[in-house]
């Protein structure tokens, strides 16, 4: 298929515009050198933390070690040899897992602050909209990125809103780099951001279609319907041209056909937006129909049709909220959803939606899955690996396993816990965060814009005695 | 399956176990850390001797006298209290048949009363309820310049629907509440009326508080005369009786301010109408705590967890309690206005927020408890478990401000309002 060979081309070419350094260049003395630079000619050293690798059961006095921006290895300070001329970073005390990985985020599509001018999350013109790219509207140099750093999550699934049928193409992206070439994990193509129920019948008020859940679905079908004739116009074309036949002509492309045809030959996950529980069996029925791979997101009453889910092996990705409502279809929103998708058997990922959840919390919605009964190592898969295998990256993040990206972050103590700060991030082992720098500080705790004004604070003092 | 007589047997047990707590009327709450806040040492094993709803022995140890049905829990802590939030008046669904915390017809709305909107029934007030949340201050939207008065409730949980409003209040009329930044312009701004800009809806106040002196006075004058006329006598005018409560300082004005200079707006009107001023929201306030001390204003901060929606809260910092704690401001925590997903805040999950980012866990606690009762003038009903005040208490499995730990029970003029399976 033309298209997504065209896609693999330009993947290739972002990779090579990433920022390398040659093996030939003399090495420095790592300690002279920023933390930023130092990973591509040295090893770089994390030893002393309790790791959770997600991947196995947490190690006490661990040792990471990354390399090229990949993980070498990991595992206990007596297993692991330190490389000579390794750049060390002591996190005696602290806890180190792998970087968060956030499956369904606004950010740098939707900036800070939120004003018109800074929102192009939803092209409103029309419901069906695959060929819209989010690539062409992420602002790297939103704060959100950075706010998302402090909250510990390294990829992000950075995708268009929830206000048509078909929202666009979504971006598989590390939280680094000037440029959104930086930022798009090489060879990845994103996912299409579906949505159904209330938000895309917003047609209906200016007497558009859609006005029903029956015309968003029938929508959607329409438009896999025309990509099949789309598609099998294209594989008419390549038999004929691998069978020798010089005069076929190429099909006219039709850039809303192309991505749909990766979702039905499986190259593109349909991210799908959807709450109640018979707007999910739809989407279930429709992505069966067609044979697509699709990802619940938000799923608010999912657990009410978790045995529908887990007999199929879809998995879900939960946004939890502080409370129900605000919306009809979020008013069965349950503290215990995420523990009854666990038991059921269903892969269950934990998003922010920022900015309905800001991403600073992203591990606190995790914590309230916990305290709603889910297990404290499923809720840190769901932050993690079982995010990954959503996005399709799950070889390649999500766990703490050689051969793995060198994302990981630096915690100040026990994951889950309210008293918990996300102390360094660090990205293909170079750092992107850090609580201790002044410039980083004010993108935790807020007030990185008047960071001039912000009055001398020690946190840590309190203002108000000891627990 | 095990016989139905046993079951039935079962059956009655549960309901007879569950129902001696639902309608025990001597109740002994048993903690292996109480925090009673008030002036005894904080956290140390105690029990709470509760009967007829309210109040009647708080002593240290973890023995109950014989006569009370016993509650035991890991964290024993007052009732805590939302200092402002629209629970009650903005409902779950948010639709129009469910909404009812904006009056956005006129910017000067000084007449209208939460307490004739407040639904006790609401989803989210028994939601907020199983967090431990016992008492509301519930007060109207941000759209109007002056937007009315603000009342203050109990909540009913999961086992205790049913009373009225009547049987919840505390203080049925308890602020008026003006609104600053950007709502008010934005709103009416829209439809071309005013206010479009900031300057217009301090105009629309400073006129509103004139009028009110002036009927005030025509009042007085009235009074003071001889009456004899009574076709001379001045015809009332509840928008500036409203704003008259708050001249005579018989309730707090509450201004609504984000943006550092609005917090200055506020100042700058209560100075010149000697308004007995609390600040709510206060986004930026940590910028300003050296003015706001001076003007001896309250601070009802938060929400932090919200959603940061426009330019005036950009700047919202999860230090802002603690930073305007360490000035010297009495500090409480609020919850405010939800416009969509989630549709409330949830008061203990701020105070958590608060207390993990330099408010302190005790700081956290007491800006959710007696400061905030200080504040809102309840502290002789509410705010601490101390003899004679009202049985609002609340039971946790472990450190309250933990993600993971759970509200055991909740207790509400010393009924069980929420009880965790």
């Amino acid at each position: 298929m033309r298209a997504s060979l065209l896609f693999l081309a330009i993947a290739l070419s972002l990779a090579l515009q990433l920022p390398t350094l040659s093996a030939q260049q003399p090495a420095p003395d790592p300690a002279s050198e920023s933390p930023g630079t130092v990973h591509s000619r040295h090893a770089l050293v994390v030893r002393g933390a309790k790791i959770y690798p997600i991947s196995g059961s947490p190690i006490d006095n661990g040792v990471l070690v990354v390399l090229g921006g990949k993980i070498e290895a990991v595992g206990p300070a007596s297993s692991i040899a330190i490389p000579a001329d390794a750049y060390v970073v002591d996190a005696t005390g602290k806890i180190l897992m792998p970087g968060i990985v956030d499956s369904h985020s606004h950010i740098g599509i939707i900036g800070n602050p939120p004003v018109t001018a800074n929102v192009d999350a939803n092209e409103d013109s029309g419901p069906l909209q695959p060929q819209l790219r989010a690539i062409d509207a992420i602002n790297p140099a939103t704060a959100g990125i950075r706010i998302a750093t402090a909250g510990g999550i390294t990829t992000a699934n950075i995708m268009p809103g929830s206000g048509n049928v078909i929202g666009g193409q979504t971006a598989y992206v590390k939280l680094r780099g000037k440029t959104i070439e930086d930022m798009i994990i090489p060879g990845t193509i994103g996912g299409l951001k579906m949505a159904n129920g209330e938000n895309p019948k917003h047609y209906g008020r200016r007497d558009q279609a859609p006005m029903t859940r029956m015309d968003v679905a029938a929508l959607a079908r329409q438009e896999y319907t025309k990509a099949q004739e789309y598609k099998r116009k294209w594989d008419d074309y390549n038999k004929a041209v691998a069978a020798g036949n010089k005069e076929a002509k190429p099909p006219e492309r039709d850039l809303a056909m192309e991505p749909l045809v990766q979702v039905l030959e499986g190259k593109r996950i349909v991210q799908h937006h959807t709450h109640r529980a018979d707007d999910i069996m739809t989407v279930v029925r429709i992505a069966e129909e067609f044979h697509y791979r699709v990802v619940i997101h938000h799923g608010s009453e999912a657990y009410l049709v978790a045995d529908e889910l887990a007999k199929r092996h879809i998995p879900v990705t939960l946004t939890i909220v502080d409370s129900p409502g605000g919306k009809l279809e979020a008013i069965n929103v349950n503290e215990h959803a995420a523990a009854i998708l666990e038991k059921a058997g269903v892969k269950v990922a934990i998003n922010t939606d920022d900015d309905i959840n800001s991403s600073r919390f992203i591990i606190r919605e995790a914590a309230l899955a916990v305290r709603g009964g889910m297990s404290e190592e499923g809720a840190l898969r769901a932050l993690t690996i079982n995010a990954a295998e959503m996005l399709d990256l799950g070889d390649r993040i999500g766990t703490l396993e050689k051969g793995k990206d060198g994302d990981f972050i630096l915690l100040s103590g026990p994951p889950l816990s309210v008293y918990t700060k996300v102390l360094e991030t660090w990205i293909e082992g170079e750092k992107v965060f850090d609580r201790g720098n002044p410039a980083d500080l004010h993108y935790a705790t807020g007030g990185y814009d008047v960071a001039d004004r912000y009055p001398r604070f020690n946190a840590a003092a309190g203002a108000g005695g000891a627990q | 399956m095990m016989p139905r007589r046993l079951r039935h047997f079962l059956f009655a047990l549960a309901l007879v176990t569950s129902a001696q707590i639902l309608f025990a009327q001597k109740i002994a709450i048993v903690a292996d850390k109480l925090y009673t806040m008030g002036a005894e040492t904080q956290g140390q094993p105690g029990v709470v001797l509760i009967e007829n709803g309210k109040i009647m022995g708080v002593h240290g140890g973890n023995e109950a006298p014989g006569g009370y049905t016993v509650m035991h829990a890991v964290y024993v802590t007052p009732g805590l209290i939302d200092t402002k939030t629209t629970a009650g008046i903005s409902g779950a669904y948010n639709i129009p048949a469910d909404q009812d915390q904006d009056e956005q017809t006129d910017p000067n709305t000084a007449d209208v009363r939460a307490l004739d909107s407040f639904n006790p029934r609401e989803t989210l007030l028994q939601y907020i309820n199983t967090y431990g949340i016992t008492t509301v201050q519930t007060a109207p939207g941000t759209t109007n310049p002056i937007a009315g008065q603000a009342g203050i409730f109990k909540t009913v949980g999961p086992k205790t629907l049913g009373p009225t409003v009547d049987e919840l209040e505390v203080r049925p009329v308890s602020a008026v509440v003006f609104n600053l930044g950007e709502s008010p312009k934005q709103f009416y701004g829209q439809k071309n009326k005013a206010p479009t800009t900031r300057m217009m809806t301090a105009a629309i106040i400073r006129q509103g508080l004139l009028k009110a002196q002036a009927y005030q006075k025509t009042w007085a004058d009235w009074n003071a005369g001889a009456k004899k006329d009574p076709t001379k006598e001045p015809s009332r005018d509840l928008k500036l009786e409203a704003i008259g409560l708050v001249l005579r300082g018989e309730v707090p004005a509450i201004f609504n301010a984000y943006r550092a200079d609005d917090i200055d707006t506020a100042i700058r009107l209560a100075e010149e109408f000697k308004l007995q001023l609390i600040l709510s929201s206060v986004t930026e306030g940590y910028l300003e705590a050296p003015l706001i001390k001076q003007s001896g204003a309250a601070a009802l901060v938060g929400p932090t967890l919200q959603r940061l929606e426009s330019m005036e809260t950009n700047n919202a910092s999860l230090e802002d309690a603690a930073i305007l704690a360490q000035a010297g401001i009495p500090v409480a925590l609020m919850t405010g206005f939800e416009a969509y997903v989630p549709k409330n805040r949830v008061l203990l999950f701020e105070a958590g927020v608060a207390a993990a980012n330099g408010l302190g866990f005790e700081g956290a606690l007491r800006a959710s408890t007696i400061e905030a009762a200080r504040i809102l003038g309840i502290a002789n009903r509410v705010g601490s478990l101390e003899v004679g005040k009202d049985a609002d208490v609340v039971l946790y499995d472990g450190d309250p401000f933990e993600y993971i730990s759970h509200v055991t029970a909740v207790l509400v003029n010393g009924k069980v309002s929420y009880q965790r399976d």
